[in-house]
């Protein structure tokens, strides 16, 4: 009853968009909101161990930025990445992966939290939730012949998920570890696990796995 | 099932997570049945200036927008025609795009909402600004707003919605305008 109630006032609450003379609208269903509440998430999908190509892969690290929004102390999530992390960045430097760093905002390579931070000269970019966008970043993988990218960082939904898609839509292979994926909430996660696992237009490019599951 | 029920069950996945993280950190898909969807947005009634306002029609092509493949597709398309006729008599720019896979053309567009006249068609993946002059089409004719409506919700809309806005652009997301092929997808994108 209270269910029904609250999908019937949710549907009486909807005004639709206008262009220039309002007029309210009559009670709908026929839209995502007026369905919010019966949406049920799909399972999982499957993990799968996978073989990365140190000399043709690269590693994303994006926004490890040690201040909030980003992984400081208001998102615990972040934080709960970095261990995970930091063993699987220096696996990659092991065997010699590229390694990129992303940051955003005020900040610099300096405020990325010192358990992942750049060494030498690895490049770090800066941009919005797309880290192509006004950067080098198809530049420098075009350079250095990347052909596979593993996409960690934060936000899970800002970050990560932009990026990763745009890798795909570039028609370079993605991994996404998710125990390196972080955001405020877990239907944040979800949805950007989901969405790189079963997205329109990424053609099983996408591999979904966990760091310790990464083989270079 | 009774809300304690539910609280029992969060609580014990919670407790088997907590115990799993013991090696290694909980993610998200060691979570994911708990996850719960937060509230859903409020829908606002928007004002929008005709002139730097562009309505972003994306892949309303009949390769995808049809009742076999995704017949929440063609459900919206009245209240799409409508929000499109509006948009036309207001003189607000209208922009088409259809997808490179499948590949498509302007005459794929579904009749019902077809071009007419000049308006732009253009095709890309599911980010429409890559390879193709969207930016410059938009920032050209003065836009500053764009309303995304589109199929599918997770493809085209997400995609593009979020690199308008990361370009500067304001977006209006009508939520009667969007598609996919369930309310997951649908849910999310919003």
């Amino acid at each position: 009853m209270g269910r029904r109630f609250a999908i019937i006032a949710m549907g009486m609450t909807i005004t639709a968009i206008m262009i220039c003379n309002p007029v309210s609208s009559s009670a709908r269903a026929n839209d995502i909101v007026g369905e919010w509440g019966r949406v049920n998430p799909p399972p999982a999908p499957a993990i799968k161990p996978v073989k990365a190509d140190p000399k043709t892969a690269a590693l994303l690290m994006l926004d490890f930025v040690q201040h909030d929004p980003y992984c400081g102390d208001g998102k615990p999530r972040c934080g709960g990445t970095l261990p995970a992390m930091k063993q699987l960045l220096g696996n990659a430097r092991i065997h010699g992966t590229v390694v990129i760093y992303s940051v955003a905002g005020k900040y610099e390579a300096s405020d990325i939290a010192k358990d992942v931070a750049p060494a030498g000269n690895e490049p770090v970019v800066k941009s919005k939730a797309d880290k192509f966008l006004n950067t080098d970043l198809e530049k420098i993988l075009k350079e250095k012949g990347i052909q596979t990218v593993i996409v960690t960082g934060t936000s899970a939904n800002g970050a990560v998920l932009y990026t990763a898609s745009e890798v795909a839509l570039r028609g370079l292979k993605v991994i996404v570890p998710v125990d390196g994926l972080s955001a405020n909430d877990l239907y944040e996660e979800q949805l950007t696990v989901w969405q790189l696992a079963n997205g329109p237009g990424f053609g099983g490019q996408v591999t979904i796995t966990r760091g310790d599951m990464i083989e270079f | 099932m009774k809300v304690g029920d539910w609280m029992l069950i969060t609580g014990v996945t919670l407790a088997i997570s907590l115990g799993a993280s013991t090696l290694r950190a909980a993610s998200v898909i060691d979570n994911w049945a708990s996850v719960k969807a937060p509230p859903a947005p409020e829908l606002k009634p928007v004002k929008i200036d005709p002139k730097t306002t562009a309505l972003l029609m994306l892949d309303y092509i009949k390769q995808i927008c049809n009742a076999e493949r995704y017949p929440r597709c063609p459900q919206r398309l009245p209240t799409v025609k409508k929000l499109l006729d509006q948009a036309r008599d207001n003189g607000v720019m209208v922009v088409y795009t259809g997808t490179t896979t499948p590949n498509s053309e302007r005459a794929d567009i579904v009749p019902s909402v077809a071009p007419t006249g000049d308006e732009p068609f253009l095709k890309s993946v599911l980010d429409k600004f890559l390879n193709t002059d969207l930016e410059k089409i938009l920032k050209d004719n003065g836009i500053t707003t764009v309303i995304a409506v589109g199929q599918l919700a997770q493809g085209a809309v997400i995609t593009t919605g979020s690199e308008a806005a990361q370009r500067g652009f304001k977006v209006i997301v009508a939520v009667d305008g969007i598609a996919a092929q369930d309310d997951y997808y649908e849910q999310y994108t919003v």
